[in-house]
């Protein structure tokens, strides 16, 4: 329209003989517009905030000092009459000598033009369709730190992922078509990270990608997609028509060993999965136990399982320090990995190895393999493990009781450090701050009596629950017998219950947290429950009102109570953990600072809740871990792989989800579009060179 | 600065000068002088040198009857002489700051080609007038005739210098007014006016003289060696004027120059005039001895 306009007062201002001319010069420029517009349909800009910030800044300054150096050198002349006519010559005869004067301003400015068109990044997009979301999942696990390729399968998933953003198609700056790809980045190990929710902005998806960061846990996919669709199916920050209609398409960045691919169902084509990896030889721990020896506390086994997925048989030293003391070296050799024929599946050269050595401290254990140079080892997060080892600990007992011989006897058959005993009556007069202050005793047993206050503890109950846990019990009831128990569970180990029979107990109501660990017909009998701090091991009934003493299940029953109480007081269970798993700590005061250091010794602070534990979720790495609490001595947690699947590093070029076979893309991710600013770049130097040449030119006249 | 008198071999060869002892001014019309001369002049009179026969009038001179012919003829014719005079010879040359630039001066050109007009001039005995022009008549040597004037000559044209602001115009309308006779006028400028130089020639022109229009260019002017960005400041009156140097402006100045110097000798040819063209770079001996000899301005 503007166009049309300034044609007509162009033909009125020069009549038509120059308007012709100059109809021609704007016919040329307009089918010029028209081709870039068309161009941009299909061009998208990658920073063209940038290349708008640089020309706001580079365009006023070029002609700045194109002004500065219109500054003229002074030349005497005897007359300015014959030049002043050729000035007026040069323009009349010349339609366009104000630019052909000014050629080298001209020239710099298309130079200036190229450049910041290049800074703006264009991008020559050759995907056509309508846009698409997709869902990117980067496996982070264990086995994406194989370092087969260079640096690792994770940095390599991770360019992959960044060569597909680039393919994408952004919603163009100046662009007319109003599409653009929108994607989600989510990293996944054992559980799932969303590192970016659906958006097409691909600096944002750069970052969120860079943004991942590797993991020693194992690869668990269901979370991921789960929590993909469930992203999916809300509309994203940049909603449109298309949102939570189509599904997105997942993106799968792994080497392919899953865990649990069978639990998960894709559509067809919903999937494309890119493997990363090119290498299965990897020696790992995948076993690792210490633990003091059951007749002699101040000796420590360390049993450990090494395995080898190589085809190769490898020998290498495997090293046992504790405090990073080295203590013992094995040279062994590892088998290689075998195939079983009716499983179609690969086994792995297994070698178990045990160290037996005094030590009767606290302390770091560490098994780790040292490979001799030869060898091959592509994943170096499961060469070692580690276990936190307890001083052998004695349990000192209180047993608060009205002359339970029965109690007493089983008691005293158990390995304790102290019995003590005291009348329900002397229990009561002591003040149970004091108790809580001097922690004189490790457990207390209450037979037959409740307390008004309790002192923070583990206790093992006969008889009537203690009030203020929440347990109540209405009533008494008669003639029970044992109906079911937890074998499994560590109180329980090796008691036999079968004959249990109580001639009264009290009818016990547990809240839900509880656990119960047995029951007569009509009540639970024992009963497992955390309350302030303190741990009951509830039994609802008097023993001397039941057979149990005359069953040798009773001492069994009182050795492992005195054990798993014992245990509970700072167990060693709680601070060998697998990756992933959180450190968990109880029994701490309330609202306390912490500090946790991570095995790359980066550290944490934490503050543990109003109840008084603590709870630190962050062990994505293998490796030990300090906890700091104040003036309290350091706790230490080893935090292992220990997954003999996971250090299969065996990249799978094909996945089965739930029976549906996904082959992994057979070529690399390329970009699928094409970057201009090369092109650019290579014209503003040629335009360069021509202002060198005719600026040389004017100069020599 | 040297108290010796002005010499004129401060300005010419001696040898130069020799060469031009044998020269006259040449005027293609016979003009009228004042004095008796050496060369014949339109008007017939008391020589002794035969015309022609007329027949009488009356009221003519008596005296010159010719009674022979009225013993043969009984016709009374009346017999002519020619009139030997002499011929005014007017130099003007232009004393404007334009003439000082150049490399060489075309200042230094105007006064050796003043000097050696005026002294063939002045050799010959003719009425010689050197007049300096700017915005106006500058200096002024009127009525000199003979060798003895020489000197006074060349004193004047060593001592005038060449500034102020050219006036063409005017400085041809004081000339044309206080004319001393008629005969040759030899003009001796550049004649680069922003005001243009037509209506000033025409008033020499009209004056019934034998007009000589000689523009003297120097060689910056006539292929400028100049380069760049520049800002070009007049000599005279400090006009600017800028201009980026490029090979289509040099084109067209030179194109404007040879239009300009055409419009000049177009102007004088179709108004009787002769136009030459000099470069300051040449040497004044040989535009004297071939090419002025060449026009018949000297003989």
């Amino acid at each position: 329209m503007q166009l049309v306009f300034k044609l007509h007062t162009l033909k009125q201002t020069y009549g038509t003989a120059c308007a012709k001319k100059r109809l021609h010069t704007l016919r040329v420029l307009s089918s010029v517009f028209c081709i870039l517009f068309m161009e941009l349909e299909f061009m998208e800009w990658l920073t063209p905030m940038t290349a708008i910030y640089a020309a706001a800044v580079s365009v006023p300054l070029l002609l700045l000092l194109y002004f500065l150096k219109l500054k003229r050198r002074e030349q005497i002349i005897s007359s300015t009459l014959l030049w002043k006519r050729a000035v007026q010559d040069l323009q009349v005869n010349a339609p366009f000598q104000r630019l052909r004067r000014n050629i080298l301003l001209l020239l710099q400015l298309l130079v200036l033009l190229a450049i910041l068109l290049a800074l703006a990044g264009p991008i020559l997009s050759l995907i056509t369709g309508p846009a698409r979301r997709y869902v990117l999942l980067i496996d982070r696990s264990g086995s994406m730190n194989a370092t087969d390729i260079k640096p690792s399968r994770l940095e390599a998933a991770k360019k992959q992922a960044k060569v597909f953003v680039e393919s994408l198609r952004s919603k163009a700056f100046y662009s007319l078509r109003d599409e653009s790809d929108q994607t989600m980045v989510i990293a996944f190990d054992n559980s799932a990270k969303v590192m970016c929710n659906f958006t097409s902005d691909k600096k944002q998806l750069n970052r969120a990608i860079n943004a991942v960061t590797p993991s020693d846990g194992i690869s668990s996919l269901a979370k991921a997609i789960v929590v993909a669709r469930a992203f999916a199916q809300s509309p994203g920050i940049e909603a449109d028509y298309m949102s939570a209609e189509e599904p997105a398409r997942l993106m799968l960045f792994s080497d392919g060993q899953i865990r649990d691919l069978d639990q998960i169902v894709v559509g067809p084509d919903e999937l494309t999965f890119y493997c990363t990896g090119e290498s299965q030889q990897n020696v790992a721990v995948v076993a690792m136990q210490a633990r003091r020896s059951y007749e002699n506390p101040e000796e420590v086994n360390v049993f450990a399982t090494l395995a080898n997925y190589g085809a190769a048989p490898i020998t290498c030293n495997v090293q046992l320090s504790i405090n990073s003391d080295v203590r013992a070296v094995k040279s062994v050799t590892v088998p290689p990995r075998s195939i079983d024929e009716s499983k179609d599946s690969v086994l792995p050269g297994k070698l178990a190895l045990d160290f037996s050595l005094p030590y009767a401290e606290a302390g770091v254990l560490e098994v780790r393999m040292l490979l001799s140079s030869g060898e091959m080892d592509c994943l170096s997060c499961d060469d070692a493990a580690w276990a936190i080892l307890p001083a052998p600990k004695k349990l000192s007992v209180l047993l608060v009781t009205a002359k339970n011989k029965v109690l007493e006897s089983a008691l005293q058959a158990c390995p304790l450090a102290r019995l003590e005993q005291q009348s329900p009556a002397q229990f009561d007069s002591t003040d149970p701050n004091d108790l809580n202050i001097e922690h004189r005793y490790d457990m207390i047993v209450l037979d037959n009596h409740v307390p008004a206050k309790l002192p923070k503890c583990r206790y093992l109950v006969f008889g009537r629950p203690p009030v203020g846990i929440d347990v109540s019990a209405p009533e008494e009831l008669e003639n029970q017998v044992i109906v079911d128990w937890r074998t499994k569970h560590a109180v329980l180990k090796y008691v036999d219950l079968t004959n249990l029979f109580v001639a009264r107990c009290y009818k016990m109501i547990l809240p839900r947290d509880a656990e119960v660990l047995a029951e007569f017909n009509e009540t639970p009998a024992l009963a497992l429950l955390r309350r302030n701090g303190s741990v009951f091991l509830l039994a609802g009934f008097d023993v001397l009102q039941s057979n149990w003493p005359f069953e040798p299940s009773f001492v069994l029953f009182c050795y492992n109570a005195a054990g798993f109480l014992g245990m509970q007081l700072g167990g060693d269970r709680d601070m060998n953990l697998k990756v992933g798993e959180p450190i968990v700590v109880e029994g701490l005061n309330s609202q306390i600072t912490t500090q946790i250091d991570r095995p790359d010794f980066s550290g944490t602070e934490i503050r543990s809740s109003a109840s008084g534990s603590l709870r630190f979720p962050g062990t994505d790495r293998a490796g030990t871990y300090r906890l700091n609490i104040g003036e309290q001595p350091v706790r230490f947690f080893a935090v292992n792989l220990l997954d003999s699947k996971e250090s299969n590093i065996e990249p799978q070029r094909q996945i089965v989800l739930s029976g549906q076979e996904v082959q992994a893309e057979e070529r690399e991710l390329s970009r699928a579009n094409l970057s201009l600013w090369p092109f650019l770049i290579g014209l503003a130097l040629i335009l360069v060179c021509l202002e060198w040449i005719i600026y040389n030119r004017k100069v020599r006249i | 600065m040297s108290l010796r008198r002005k010499k004129l071999t401060d300005l010419l060869d001696p040898v130069f000068m020799s060469r031009l002892d044998r020269l006259d001014v040449l005027s293609r019309k016979i003009l009228q002088g004042k004095l008796q001369g050496e060369r014949r002049s339109k008007r017939h009179g008391q020589s002794v040198e035969f015309a022609d026969h007329r027949p009488y009038v009356a009221g003519d001179d008596l005296r010159f009857v010719d009674w022979n012919v009225y013993g043969r003829l009984e016709q009374l014719f009346l017999k002519l002489f020619l009139e030997e005079q002499d011929l005014t010879v007017h130099i003007v040359a232009d004393a404007s700051a334009s003439m000082s630039f150049g490399e060489p001066s075309k200042e230094l050109f105007i006064k050796k080609l003043t000097a050696a007009l005026g002294y063939v001039s002045l050799v010959n005995n003719n009425r010689v007038t050197i007049s300096f022009i700017a915005d106006g008549v500058t200096v002024q040597l009127a009525n000199m005739r003979g060798r003895n004037y020489l000197d006074q000559m060349a004193e004047c044209l060593l001592t005038t210098d060449c500034d102020g602001i050219s006036n063409f115009d005017d400085a041809c309308r004081q000339l044309a007014a206080g004319r001393i006779g008629s005969g040759v006028m030899i003009v001796l400028s550049d004649f680069l006016f922003k005001e243009g130089y037509d209506s000033g020639l025409r008033r020499l022109i009209g004056r019934q003289y034998d007009l000589y229009a000689i523009q003297v260019l120097c060689p910056q002017e006539l292929s400028p060696d100049l380069s760049g960005e520049l800002k070009l400041i007049d000599i005279e009156d400090a006009d600017a004027a800028e201009i980026t140097v490029s090979a289509a402006l040099s084109k067209y100045y030179k194109r404007n120059l040879t239009a300009y110097c055409n419009e000049l000798k177009d102007f004088c040819t179709s108004r009787g005039a002769v136009y030459v063209l000099a470069n300051s770079a040449d040497s004044v001996e040989s535009l004297v001895l071939n090419y002025l000899r060449r026009i018949r301005l000297l003989r």
